[in-house]
């Protein structure tokens, strides 16, 4: 059985450490959804550059969910959020996860192996939001704190927001170098023998 | 009487707001059929979750997911239909219509593959494949928006005179493949034969086939049946993070060809977007999904 957690952020390295593959986790609290790969170049060349991030990430939880924001007289609002493939950030996760010290990341589809690794290292976890769960999500947004890189297409600005009962995302890469995405995958090409196999006898008995 | 401009605008917008804010009755039943099977914790909790935001969605008007993926129609048109105005034209217009209308708003996906700038409008947007049907005095029409998230994950290869075994093994390495990615339970549609776009148009078909209805041929209805179980004994399971239930249902259309044999196979993701509507000659509309 998969163990429920309701979490609030910011959370700790024990807290994030303390999570397996398969469990549940709710959070409440300051969450930043970041999506969109324009996004994440900006975001990394601003490490480059060492220039301040308009919200500050550090032990941040930075879920990839694209959502459709707006401001009026200076109040923020976010209409809809929604998880969305995390396997086309690959390329700057490792980076972001280390040098944010990111506890949480998530969305849907999984990271690499050199994202897990990062989280191993740095203590955070993937979570896996289950797409088309816009309503669900949406629910949970009590606050709009900022939303920022407002030159951007919507779901491309970084959005910072604080949520309650957000979820539930599946610890799908935990922070010990457990990945569920690795281990299907290994797992389903393992199995393709015996499939073709059953395909083939499937084949042969219709033959008859 | 007549299909007119200002009927087609607002059949073709009205498709493509129900396609985002209700999952097809079926799908909803293979959903909580699968919930029932499930062997693992994860899996059943994670149909759950679809099945209560699938409800949450209509029940608060909202939409399934953010990403409304861009305007694909399917329209069969009746040789018997008589049109006022232009078809074409009602369909971008209605899209248009559509993009300044709706609550909430939509998300800027139309992308220009070349630039990658995105926006709400693009070159040959809405994507409208037409087909004729013999006799009919209606309009068909299907509205399936598509996304990257199941989008991406289509494959066609081209085979010469291959035997059913390259094709089912085919199949599953695109399964393998798209792995994870695809918000499983999918709908996986398959197109054999014919020519290279003609594969591709019988996939797309498959996978808007509505659950239950088998191929008529024997042969197909069995490739759908092992297919099915081959691809779910995979073990990706809902949203990819371990299960029984990797795929609702697989359909297969076939065409006659020559010795070279396009397979092309794609997915429609668990909240398998499709509406669909006829508009008779008489003004009627009858929305079927």
């Amino acid at each position: 059985m998969s163990t429920t957690h309701h979490l609030r952020t910011p959370l700790s390295e024990p807290d994030v450490r303390s999570l397996a593959v398969g469990d549940f986790v709710y959070l409440k609290g300051e969450i930043t959804l970041c999506a969109g790969l324009p996004t994440h170049e900006r975001l990394i060349s601003h490490l480059d550059s060492g220039a301040a991030l308009p919200i500050d990430l550090n032990g941040a939880v930075l879920l990839h969910f694209g959502g459709y924001n707006s401001e009026s007289d200076g109040t923020f609002d976010v209409r809809y959020m929604n998880p969305t493939t995390s396997t086309r950030f690959n390329p700057y996760m490792p980076r972001l996860i280390r040098s944010l010290g990111l506890r949480v990341v998530g969305g849907k589809g999984g990271l690499d192996a050199a994202s897990a690794q990062a989280m191993k290292e740095q203590g955070c976890v993937y979570l896996s939001f289950p797409g088309g769960a816009c309503t669900l999500y949406t629910n949970a947004i009590r606050e709009v704190v900022t939303v920022a890189w407002q030159d951007f297409i919507f779901h491309y600005r970084l959005v910072k927001l604080r949520v309650e009962d957000l979820g539930p995302g599946t610890v799908a890469i935990d922070a010990h170098g457990n990945s569920v995405y690795d281990s299907l995958q290994s797992q389903a090409e393992s199995r393709m023998p015996q499939i073709l196999a059953d395909l083939a006898a499937s084949r042969n008995e219709r033959a008859r | 009487m007549a299909v007119t401009y200002d009927l087609v605008k607002a059949v073709t917008a009205q498709l493509y707001d129900a396609s985002l804010r209700k999952i097809p009755e079926d799908t909803k039943q293979a959903l909580a059929r699968a919930g029932l099977t499930e062997r693992s914790d994860t899996a059943r909790k994670t149909i759950r979750v679809m099945l209560e935001s699938a409800a949450a969605a209509e029940r608060q008007h909202h939409f399934v997911c953010s990403d409304a993926g861009v305007p694909v129609y399917f329209v069969q048109v009746g040789t018997r239909v008589q049109f006022e105005g232009d078809f074409k034209r009602a369909i971008v217009d209605g899209f248009a219509d559509l993009v300044r209308t709706i609550q909430p708003p939509l998300l800027q996906h139309v992308t220009n593959p070349l630039t990658l700038e995105r926006g709400y409008h693009g070159k040959d947007m809405p994507i409208v494949t037409f087909d004729l049907l013999d006799g009919a005095d209606y309009v068909d029409i299907t509205c399936s928006p598509k996304a990257l998230g199941s989008g991406r994950w289509a494959a066609l290869e081209i085979f010469s005179f291959p035997t059913l075994d390259v094709i089912e093994k085919y199949i599953l390495d695109v399964v393998l493949r798209a792995g994870s990615q695809h918000c499983p339970p999918v709908v996986v549609g398959v197109g054999i034969g014919g020519t290279f776009d003609y594969a591709a148009k019988i996939a797309k078909e498959a996978v808007l086939r509505p659950f239950g209805q088998r191929h008529p041929e024997p042969i197909v209805a069995g490739m759908e049946e092992r297919l099915l179980r081959a691809v779910n004994a995979t073990g990706f399971g809902p949203m990819g993070t371990g299960g029984d239930t990797t795929a609702m249902a697989v359909h297969i259309n076939y065409a006659s060809g020559h010795g070279f044999t396009p397979v092309a196979v794609c997915f429609n993701c668990w909240i398998n977007r499709r509406a669909r509507a006829r508009i008779f000659n008489s003004g009627e509309v009858v929305y079927s999904e």
